[in-house]
Order: C-alpha cells, then sequence, then structure tokens
C-alpha cells in the first residue's frame, strides 16, 4: 500500500483507497466511524461532483458533501 | 397478563418499521431512504398472555447523540428502560450494523437481534451462519424477513424469552488493558453516587467520558463525583481514546465476520450502475425533471377520466337530491353546500391518489435519495446540506410531514431555514386549485401551468433560503451524510398501501375540515335571511369587501378573497368556498364554466390568483406544525406574514406580466 | 462483440429520441409538420434526455468506457418508461372520449414515446442478455 495521503475529495470517480485520518470533530468522528468510515477502511469513490460524491464503504454507499470528504484524508491505492 | 416492552433498534433503512408494521398491524409509514421514522412509535399486541408493547424507535448508526433522532433512540433505551432491545440488522451491511450492536450491548440491556434482509443478502451470493454469530456474539439471533412477515415469531418468542431472562451475557467488547484500567477506574468514582448508578450502566457511562461524549458529560456535571471525573480525564488525550475504542470495535467484528459470513462474489450490481447513470453530472437533474414531469403527466391526464365519472357521479346525486328534498333552503344546504363545497374537492380525489403513487413509487425504488444527493450541489449553493431537500420532497405529499422530516437535519439554522421554506414546496392540497383554475383558463397547456407553478414553489423555497442564510440565520450549511439505500422494486401491495394511507387522508379532510368549512361559507353565503344566494347582499358577501380593498390590486373580487381567507384552514377549502360561492353544486364541471363566464376572471388574474395560493399563508396544521418544531410562535408568525407579502408582491408582478406573453388571452 | 452491437443500437436509438424530441420541440413553433410528432415542449424534452442518455452510452462504448452498457441500458429503461406513460396517457385519453362520447382516433395514441419505446423494449430483452455478461466486475477484496 503506498502513495500520499490526500482527502477523499479530491479523488476522481472509480478510485480506491483506504483511509488515513479522519480530521473531524469528535461528534462527526463518532458519527462516520459508526457508517463505517474509519482509520484502515477501504473506500470506493463512485462518483464525484461539484458539490459532493458517492462513496462505497465495505457493502454500503454514501453520499457525502465536500466539507466531510475534505476532512476524510486517504491513502490512494497503487 | 405480565407487560414486556420491546424497543426496536437499529441502523436507519434497515426495515425497522416494515417488521413493526407486520408485529404490530399497524401501517406506519416506511420509505426506502434513511430516515423515515423521526419519532419513536408505540404498538400493543397480545400473545400467549403477554401484553407486549413495540416501540419503533429512529434508526441510528451509533449511539453519539449526534443528531436529534440519535437521542430520542438513546435516551429511550437509557431512561425508560425497554425489557428486551430487538436490533434489526441488515443482512447486506452486517459490518455496520454489528457496530451498533457493540453499543447497545454496553447499555447492558437484553437484546435479540432480527437479522433482516437475509433474502437479499442471500440474492448475492452470501452466506451467514446465524447460529454461530449467535453464539459468537452471546445474543440470540432470529432470522426475519420484514416484507413478507417471516420470522415474526420466533423473533417475539425469543424477545419474550430473553425479557425473562437474568442475568444476561450479551457480549462486551474489551477495549484492552489500558481503556479498560482508565474505565474501571471512573467506574470506582462513578459508583459512589448512587444516583447515577441507579439511572446509568456505569461502565458505559465510563466509557462515553473517555470518548468525550458531551451528553455523557453534561449527565456527570450535577453529580457530586463531577469534580473526580473531570481529573481523571484532564490528564488524558481523549481523541485517543476515542479513536482506540472505534477500532477495537471493529476489531472484534472484524474477528467474528470471517467465521459467519461467506461472501458471495461481488460485481458492479444494478444499484451501481443506474446511480451511474442517474447521478451523472450532466444528466441527473434532466433525468430528474423528466420524471418529476412524467408525474405530471400521469397526475393530470391518467386522472381525467375519473375526474369525469366522479363529476357526473355529483351531477347526478345533486339532482337527485334537488328532487326529494322540500323545503328550497335544506334543498341548497345539501345541493350548494356540501355537495357545492365537499364535491369540488373531492373531484380531485384521482389525482391526489396517482400523484400519490407516483411519489410513493419513487420513494419505494430508493429513488429518492438520489434525488437529494443531485440537489445536493443545488442546495451547497443555497447553503443548505442536501438532506434539506428530503423534506421538501416530502412536502409535495403535505407539508406538515415535510417539516417534521426536518428533524433528521444535525444544524439548528439548517433545520430552522428548512422547516420555514418547505410551505412553499406545493402540497396535494393546493392541487385541486390549479387543477380548477389551469384547467378552465389554460386548456391543453393546464399540465405546463402546473409544472411552472410547481418550479416556481421550488424556486421560491430556495430563494428565501438563500435570502435567510444570508439575512436572519447567517452561517455555513453543516456537512452532509447520507446513505443511498439500494434500488428496491417495490411491490405492487406496498406502493398501493402507501398511496391508499395518504390519500385516504386527503379524503377525511374533505369529510371533515372541508365539510365543516363548506358549511360556514355556505351559512355565510346564505344569511342574512331574505338576500340572495351567495349575493354581495351577504354576509360572506359583507365580509368580502372588507377584505376586497387588500386584493384589489391583484384583480382578486370579494368571492376570491372570502375563499383565500378560507383557505387559511386547509387551500383545498379555496376550491370548496368558491363551489358553494357560485353555487355550482348541479352540474359536473360547472364550477369550471362559472368562473370562465365571470367577467372579473382572465387567464392572467387565474395565474396570480393560482400563484397567491402557492405562496400565501401555510394551513393552520402547518402553522401548528412549525410552531411544535420550531419551538416557537415567533417563527410560526414569520412564516405566515413572510408567505404573505411574497404571496401579494409575486402575484401583482405576474397578473401585470401575463398579459404580454397570454397575448390578452 | 455485444459492446458493439450495444453501442450501434445505443447510437441508432439515442439518435431517433433526440430526433424526434426536437421535432416536437419545432413542431410548437411551426405548428405539426411531420404526422405522429404533435407538438409539446415538454415531451420534446423527455426525448431529448433519453437520447442524451443513450447517445452517451454509445459514445463511451466507442472510447472503449465499460460503463457505456450501463448508460445504454439505463436509456433503455428510461425509454420504456416514458413509453408507457404515453400509453396510460393515451388510454385515459381514450377512456376520457368514451365518458364524453367524443370522437377519439388510434392516431392520437401514437406519439413519439409510444413507438419508439417499443425499439427500446425490443432491445431490453436483447440488453439483458448484453448486461449480465458485459457487466463491469470489480475486484472488491479488502486489502
Amino acid at each position: 500500500m503506498t502513495g500520499a495521503v490526500c482527502p477523499l475529495a479530491l479523488l476522481s470517480a472509480g478510485t480506491e483507497a483506504t483511509v488515513a485520518d479522519v480530521r473531524a470533530d469528535r461528534g462527526m468522528r463518532l458519527r462516520l466511524a459508526g457508517m463505517g468510515l474509519c482509520p484502515e477502511v477501504w473506500v470506493r469513490v463512485q462518483c464525484a461532483d461539484w458539490g459532493s460524491l458517492i462513496v462505497s464503504v465495505g457493502d454500503a454507499r454514501y453520499a457525502l458533501s465536500r466539507g466531510i470528504a475534505m476532512k476524510v484524508l486517504v491513502r490512494e491505492a497503487a | 397478563m405480565i407487560g414486556i416492552r420491546i424497543a426496536l433498534a437499529g441502523n436507519p433503512n434497515v426495515g425497522k418499521t416494515t417488521l413493526f408494521n407486520a408485529l404490530t398491524g399497524s401501517r406506519q409509514h416506511v420509505g426506502n431512504w434513511p430516515g423515515v421514522t423521526v419519532e419513536k412509535k408505540t404498538g400493543r399486541i397480545n400473545r400467549n398472555g403477554h401484553t407486549i408493547e413495540v416501540i419503533d424507535l429512529p434508526g441510528t448508526y451509533s449511539l453519539t447523540a449526534y443528531s436529534a433522532d440519535e437521542v430520542v433512540a438513546r435516551d429511550y433505551i437509557l431512561e425508560e428502560k425497554p425489557d428486551v432491545v430487538v436490533q434489526v440488522v441488515d443482512a447486506t451491511h452486517l459490518e455496520r450494523n454489528l457496530y451498533l450492536t457493540t453499543q447497545i450491548t454496553e447499555l447492558e440491556v437484553p437484546v435479540v437481534i432480527a437479522l433482516n434482509m437475509v433474502d437479499e443478502a442471500e440474492a448475492t451470493g452470501c452466506t451467514i451462519d446465524r447460529e454461530r454469530l449467535s453464539s459468537l456474539l452471546e445474543i440470540p439471533v432470529v432470522r426475519t424477513v420484514g416484507t413478507r412477515g417471516e420470522g415474526l415469531d420466533d423473533l417475539l418468542d425469543a424477545a419474550v424469552r430473553e425479557a425473562k431472562t437474568s442475568p444476561h451475557h450479551e457480549h462486551i467488547v474489551g477495549y484492552g488493558n489500558e481503556i479498560e484500567a482508565m474505565i474501571a477506574s471512573l467506574v470506582g468514582v462513578l459508583a459512589a453516587d448512587k444516583d447515577l448508578g441507579d439511572r446509568y450502566p456505569l461502565r458505559w457511562l465510563a466509557a462515553r467520558l473517555l470518548e468525550g461524549d458531551e451528553n455523557a458529560l453534561a449527565k456527570v456535571k450535577e453529580s457530586p463525583v463531577s469534580s473526580r471525573v473531570q481529573d481523571i480525564l484532564s490528564g488524558t488525550d481523549l481523541d485517543e481514546y476515542e479513536a482506540a475504542m472505534a477500532d477495537r470495535r471493529y476489531d472484534v467484528i472484524a474477528a467474528v465476520l470471517p467465521q459467519v459470513r461467506t461472501a458471495g462474489a461481488r460485481s458492479m450490481n444494478v444499484s451501481e450502475m443506474i446511480d451511474r447513470v442517474v447521478t451523472d453530472r450532466y444528466l441527473g437533474i434532466p433525468i430528474f425533471l423528466a420524471l418529476m414531469w412524467g408525474a405530471f403527466e400521469l397526475t393530470f391526464v391518467v386522472a381525467a377520466p375519473f375526474v369525469a365519472l366522479i363529476e357526473a357521479g355529483l351531477a347526478w346525486l345533486s339532482a337527485a337530491v334537488a328532487g326529494w328534498l322540500g323545503p328550497a333552503w335544506l334543498a341548497s344546504l345539501v345541493g350548494d353546500g356540501i355537495i357545492g363545497g365537499v364535491g369540488s374537492v373531492l373531484v380531485f380525489v384521482p389525482n391526489i391518489f396517482i400523484l400519490f403513487l407516483f411519489l410513493s413509487f419513487l420513494e419505494d425504488t430508493g429513488y429518492l435519495a438520489r434525488a437529494a444527493f443531485i440537489m445536493d450541489r443545488l442546495m451547497y449553493a443555497i447553503g443548505l446540506p442536501g438532506k434539506a431537500f428530503i423534506p421538501m420532497l416530502i412536502g409535495f405529499g403535505c407539508n406538515v410531514p415535510g417539516i417534521m422530516a426536518a428533524r433528521t437535519i444535525e444544524g439548528e439554522k439548517d433545520r430552522l431555514i428548512t422547516i420555514l421554506v418547505n410551505p412553499f414546496i406545493s402540497c396535494s392540497a393546493r392541487l385541486p386549485v390549479y387543477i380548477l383554475f389551469a384547467g378552465a383558463f389554460f386548456g391543453a397547456a393546464a399540465g405546463a401551468v402546473v409544472f411552472f407553478l410547481y418550479v416556481l414553489g421550488i424556486s421560491t423555497a430556495i430563494g428565501s433560503a438563500k435570502l435567510f442564510r444570508h439575512t436572519i440565520l447567517p452561517g455555513e450549511s453543516s456537512p452532509f451524510i447520507m446513505e443511498m439505500p439500494p434500488y428496491r422494486l417495490p411491490t405492487v401491495g406496498t406502493s398501493l398501501l402507501h398511496t391508499w394511507s395518504r390519500g385516504a387522508m386527503y379524503v377525511r379532510k374533505a369529510g371533515t375540515i372541508i365539510l365543516a368549512g363548506a358549511l360556514v361559507v355556505w351559512c355565510l353565503a346564505s344569511f342574512p335571511f331574505g338576500v340572495e344566494y351567495g349575493s354581495s347582499e351577504s354576509l360572506a358577501g359583507s365580509l368580502g369587501r372588507l377584505l376586497e380593498p387588500l386584493v384589489a390590486p391583484l384583480g382578486f373580487d370579494w368571492k376570491i378573497a372570502v375563499a383565500l381567507l378560507f383557505g387559511l384552514v386547509a387551500k383545498e377549502v379555496v376550491v370548496g368556498s368558491l363551489g358553494v360561492l357560485y353555487g355550482t353544486g348541479e352540474e359536473g364541471d360547472a364550477l369550471s364554466t362559472a368562473l370562465l363566464a365571470d367577467p372579473g376572471l382572465s387567464a392572467a388574474t387565474a395565474l396570480a390568483l393560482m400563484v397567491f395560493v402557492l405562496l400565501y399563508a401555510p394551513c393552520l396544521a402547518t402553522i401548528a406544525t412549525i410552531r411544535k418544531e420550531a419551538g416557537s410562535w415567533r417563527w410560526a408568525g414569520f412564516s405566515v406574514a413572510y408567505g404573505l407579502v411574497l404571496a401579494w408582491t409575486l402575484s401583482l408582478i405576474v397578473g401585470r406580466i401575463a398579459p404580454f406573453f397570454l397575448g390578452g388571452a | 462483440m455485444k459492446n458493439v452491437i450495444q453501442g450501434v443500437f445505443g447510437a441508432v436509438l439515442g439518435a431517433l429520441y433526440t430526433g424526434f424530441g426536437a421535432l416536437q420541440i419545432v413542431a410548437v413553433f411551426t405548428g405539426p409538420a411531420v404526422p405522429f410528432v404533435p407538438a409539446s415542449v415538454f415531451w420534446g424534452f423527455v426525448l431529448l434526455v433519453i437520447g442524451a442518455v443513450l447517445l452517451r452510452g454509445a459514445r463511451n462504448l466507442s472510447r472503449g468506457l465499460d460503463d457505456g452498457i450501463v448508460f445504454v441500458n439505463v436509456g433503455i429503461l428510461l425509454s420504456v418508461a416514458f413509453g408507457a406513460i404515453a400509453l396510460l396517457a393515451a388510454g385515459a385519453g381514450a377512456l376520457e372520449a368514451a365518458i364524453a362520447g367524443e370522437a377519439w382516433s388510434v392516431a392520437d395514441a401514437i406519439t413519439p414515446a409510444a413507438y419508439l419505446a417499443v425499439i427500446g423494449a425490443a432491445g431490453s430483452s436483447r440488453g439483458a442478455e448484453g448486461s449480465s455478461g458485459g457487466s463491469v466486475q470489480h475486484d472488491a477484496t479488502h486489502p
């Protein structure tokens, strides 16, 4: 697993990555953990657009606004 | 007779409400998107001599009390202490669902897992070893298929058995030596406050304190041990604990899952395929608009023959009644008042049902969640999270549930804005007014005119949101995160059931509030004795003339003024009142004809009137809901005043501009 | 091979939808010129959207992108769905005419959304085979 760490929001559609860190406030971090978005988890960007993106996390798919996606740091899969 | 309380908990959109309905035989609204249940609901069943109370809690991803609906779920389990919590687990998303399980077991309540949607998991080639899962978690696991009502008896048996057994041995996640030591020392301190110990499971409370949970901190604030708790917490980095604890939970799940689940081969599934297209950057919005327009086309064209049938039926009834009833005043009361008023609203039942059927279909397939995503771009631009679009969509049916659905929005300002703009979303009650006037004055273009009104409603909501965001409720919109449920082909039964339960409300309203409104208007139009019915000498006429100066600049006469006033009760009453005031209970489309014949009404005035009805003050039920949800009369009053001013201004403009476009029609 | 068939099918049907959609919109201004193409801004818009989805699929397939199949299939789905709406609307028109005792001819039911959907439906049976064989496979093993 190589590749630099960058915000999830900057990935383009179809990219796969693992979450490196979640830099949100506590409440948001706990909520994201409940949804399965926490470090070492594998994600795939399905759709990335101006405002928001859809990511697959495990078996689930979430729509995230850019604001959150900027706070989730990921390591792009090689 | 022993009473047992079962709380249904679980992630959003795992089928809790479907299971609740199947268990209790009730017909709560179910939708294919997260967060349909925002308030807990209660149902009762009798079984083998037990009275079982089932409580449907809002769906939550975790019990961190991050948003209003999570607090409802968590507080219920903590404060009301149900005898057993049935966690409904979506077998297709086992990982995330079990994360919630680890948090529920910490609350030290008996837990039973209802492994739901197993059929969907198996369809993807995945198998789950239920017994192994049960023994690893030390929790009974029952297989259920809520939509077909499978496994309900087993589930109830397991729940009753669990509720009556004690002590329990639910598996609780261990957080490793360091954290466990911290928890132990915190529990030691907390135990000194007996009151806290009675109210909350101390291990749970200690763990939440370590995570820095503000709600938990508030719970110990008043306690005498508060300062000692602070001493322990101050020397530690809570962020680190919180991350480590979430990791530990997933570690436990990661250890369990491979032992119980064999995953099927994964390919790009149908949901992902469809999403690829309908959420496309360029095509997403056009597809959404095309579908919405399809809904209106169906609503108008397909309903038309049924409307014609109802009209014919009412005309026959009206004529028959006039023959049977002796005294002229009684014939007038029944003919003009009841049949004229209620009938003119009932005529639109086919339209309402078809619109609901289409909306239910889109909702049940899961498309509406995509619509929220597509709209997130737009919503982001106006300063609201994309989630705020769902209350708006629900608002198309009725603004009351729309405003209540705003509860899933986390930020308080976001929620207020979403509530305040919801009345501009054209609810189904306004549809009869459009159908009547657009049908009478615009003929074949009626569908386009109504579409324009809906778009105007949406634009007004968006514009107002932007205005509020920049003036009275400034700030950033809170970030948006929402699950995209998989597409499901709804069964004919569920779609019809939704349509029926929503449509029936419309019919009931016609029988109660609109009947009452029609009778009041009839009385006003008939008294004082001796005046010509519905003339300007009647009470209604006096009232109307009192109001007339206010709406005269818009081109409305006293009859419309009266109808608009009564329309505040419920917007359909506008049509009902006009039906009474024009005294057109006798023939089918008599009201349209009467309106067309009125020299005071032109196509431009009709358009201005429709715009006014779209935007002016919300109906009483909506005003009351705004008061309740926003927490003060101030906001409800603001909503009414803002709506009136906006409606007046915009319909003045429309009334003046329209003639140029309509070519003086 | 299947991709090629799907691509050509998408391109042809997409072009038809786009063409008829444009005709329906133009007819609003010029009056109906072509038989069985009534003037309607909204139906024209719907046809253009379906055409755009299909053409996008054909274009992606021609560039060797597998997701083109997905666009073609969803385009066919939309085609059939709106065809059904058009048929329902036509049926309702017939029923209404029958109730009111007015004249109604089958010609009123022949709109582009209806007859193009027949081609779409024909393609959907073939498309079902194509999609199961040609769907995009993803390796979802977690690292």
